[in-house]
């Protein structure tokens, strides 16, 4: 069965559209991270799914049911941790949550909930002094009242710090593991790696890439980046760009300073440093950049990928790229002779 | 219907507010300060409950106070949540819209009748012991009791009214507006507008088979102050859904009834209708 199926769901606020044409499906038992940036229609969209707003056009069905008409069965089986929400400031932690055990008729102990949020401790104190780490510890213990069969987590990790974040993404694992189906939302990807079957990226309302991280991945990764620091007194010349961009499997050349930043196709990068060098030009170091998560998420988001382009887009240009996937090519016999060079 | 839930946890929150220990305070205070006015002088003088609640205690407290505190515990009810952020939390447990409205009215409803009979009940034990000392004459209990029932009563009335404004408002600014504007036409400015209208509607009434008399009786008792000054003043004087004005006294009843129902369903339609 599918827990969550939207067809061609379009909503409008006045004249601002916020998801246009929006087909999605997610299947029982699967981690569903729902990505985009800030004012993407991820939240119009999870409110959606909640009955909170009511779509302008198309479907939604929750757990087989319609989510406008039959909103109160789907949340009586559905876990839900809200973006932006209060909560009551003159009850306590413990009230919360048995006000949740309550509302969804569950006979859960509130204070193993509150325990496995780790707000134990806290559990008597008013929820107007808690801070916005433990608000969002509350609303999980209250989210996860009842074993719900779907649990849907918008921006699970904002305001927690990265050792809560992390808590976050093994509860998240542990309730997939019982066999719930966890949709969540973020604008970080990191975030969702770890934890995700499959993640979708919605840009401008619209749904641009949909696939496993892996998937995304390859998509576009299948062109890797050379940044080839250029010595010599030319330094990066029109010839050698010309040089460059004639090789075969080269498919974008800029300067940048005394470098080149060249997108080529896996194996075209012995081609490139053969050209350069037939061309005169002094190669004094260069390297390769692996698209990092962060790159791939702001193809999708920032640049042509609607379009099914996605490497044309900014994946280049990220500046995480540097640290985590600088493959340090500058060992080879060719540049270490070029090295040589450039020291005489 | 997890109405009793939120109706509870609403309760709770709401007693919590420190303006209810305030109320509570306040109520007692006004409630023995009129006591202590008409306070029995002179030999063989009566310390006269009915005395003390229809003309002193009614006029002065019930039905200018009790709306007040009840707009201003009902207006942000539904509007305050939606502003805050804590409805999101509210809806997304199994509760419907109807639920979150009916149960603030029962549970906001409730505190204020909490707070109605413990600031009677303060005064009413010292007069109580008063009155078994022989410091005061005689102190009707019954009459005291019965006429805080119709305090909450008017109370929760309110409530229900302000509730509804509450849940059709779209921001606080709004429902702090129509909180206000619901005190000053039914406390303040009732007669002036209903003879107004009146005025206004002088030519479609005079073909209606009912005078304008009959109209003008109609629209005063449509008031729920004035329609629980009508039910109190006929239990002080005995005759509670009997006598003359028995008549009176259902239409008053039944609007009563019609003011705790209608505006809330009429604010939960628009609240249904929205996006959040």
């Amino acid at each position: 069965m599918t827990a969550i199926e939207l067809r061609g769901v379009r909503k409008e606020f006045g004249d601002v559209t916020a998801v246009r044409d929006l087909d999605l499906t997610v299947q029982e038992g699967e981690v569903y991270g729902f990505l985009g940036p800030n004012g993407a229609g991820k939240s119009t969209t999870i409110d959606m799914l909640l009955d909170l707003v009511r779509p302008t056009a198309g479907t939604v069905r929750v757990l087989g049911r319609d989510a406008t008409g039959d909103g109160v069965a789907i949340r009586r089986r559905t876990g839900v941790l809200p973006d932006g929400f209060a909560v009551y400031d003159r009850l306590s932690g413990r009230e919360h949550v048995e006000f949740a055990v309550r509302s969804k008729e569950a006979d859960d102990d509130p204070d193993a909930l509150l325990e496995r949020v780790g707000l134990l401790d806290d559990a008597d104190r008013k929820a107007g002094g808690y801070s916005k780490g433990m608000r969002q510890r509350l609303a999980l213990a209250m989210a996860l009242v009842g074993e719900p069969d779907l649990l849907v987590l918008d921006e699970p990790s904002s305001g927690l710090d990265p050792a809560g974040a992390k808590e976050m993404r093994e509860i998240v694992q542990r309730e997939a593991d019982r066999g719930a189906t966890v949709f969540f939302s973020s604008h970080i990807l990191e975030q969702v790696d770890a934890v995700c079957d499959r993640v979708g990226i919605l840009r401008d309302g619209e749904l641009v890439a949909e696939d496993s991280v892996e998937g995304l991945r390859e998509a576009v990764g299948g062109e890797e980046t050379l940044e080839i620091a250029v010595g010599g007194a030319d330094g990066a010349s029109d010839a050698a760009v010309e040089a460059v961009r004639a090789v075969d499997g080269v498919s974008r050349v800029d300067r940048d300073g005394d470098a080149l930043v060249v997108s080529c196709a896996d194996g075209a990068k012995t081609r490139v440093i053969a050209a350069l060098e037939d061309a005169g030009v002094d190669v004094a170091d260069f390297h390769t950049r692996e698209a990092s998560l962060e790159d791939l998420f702001l193809a999708y988001t920032e640049g042509d990928a609607a379009d099914g382009d996605a490497t044309e887009g900014k994946v280049a240009e990220g500046d995480a790229a540097e640290d985590d996937a600088a493959e340090d090519d500058g060992t080879t016999p060719d540049a270490a002779a070029a090295d040589e060079e450039v020291a005489e | 219907m997890t109405l009793a839930a939120i109706a509870e946890k609403d309760f709770q929150d709401a007693v919590r507010s420190r303006g209810m220990i305030a109320l509570v305070a306040l109520f007692s205070l006004l409630v023995a300060v009129f006591a202590f006015v008409i306070r029995p002088t002179g030999q063989g003088e009566q310390f006269a409950t009915e005395l003390l609640l229809r003309f002193f205690v009614r006029p002065f407290l019930v039905t200018t106070l009790v709306p007040l505190v009840a707009v201003v515990i009902g207006y942000n009810a539904v509007s305050g949540e939606r502003e805050s952020g804590s409805l999101k939390l509210l809806l997304s447990l199994p509760h419907s819209r109807a639920d979150v409205v009916f149960g603030k009215v029962v549970g906001r409803g409730a505190a204020l009748s909490i707070a109605v009979f413990a600031g009677f009940l303060l005064p009413a034990a010292v007069l109580a012991v008063l009155a078994q000392t022989g410091g005061i004459a005689a102190f009707n209990v019954g009459s005291y009791l019965g006429f805080t029932v119709f305090a909450a009563v008017l109370g929760v009335v309110f409530v229900a009214i302000a509730v509804g404004c509450s849940a059709a408002a779209s921001t606080q600014r709004r429902a702090l507006i129509g909180g206000v504007s619901i005190y000053v036409l039914f406390v303040l400015l009732w007669g002036a507008v209903t003879g107004q209208f009146l005025g206004a509607a002088g030519g479609i009434v005079d073909p209606l088979p009912v005078s304008t008399e009959q109209v003008r009786t109609f629209l005063r008792v449509s008031n729920p102050t004035t329609g629980v000054e009508i039910l109190s003043n006929a239990f002080l004087g005995g005759q509670l859904f009997a006598g003359e004005t028995v008549n009176r006294q259902i239409s008053a009843a039944s609007m009563l009834v019609f003011w705790t129902v209608a505006p809330p369903l009429v604010g939960l339609w628009k609240f249904d209708a929205d996006d959040l």
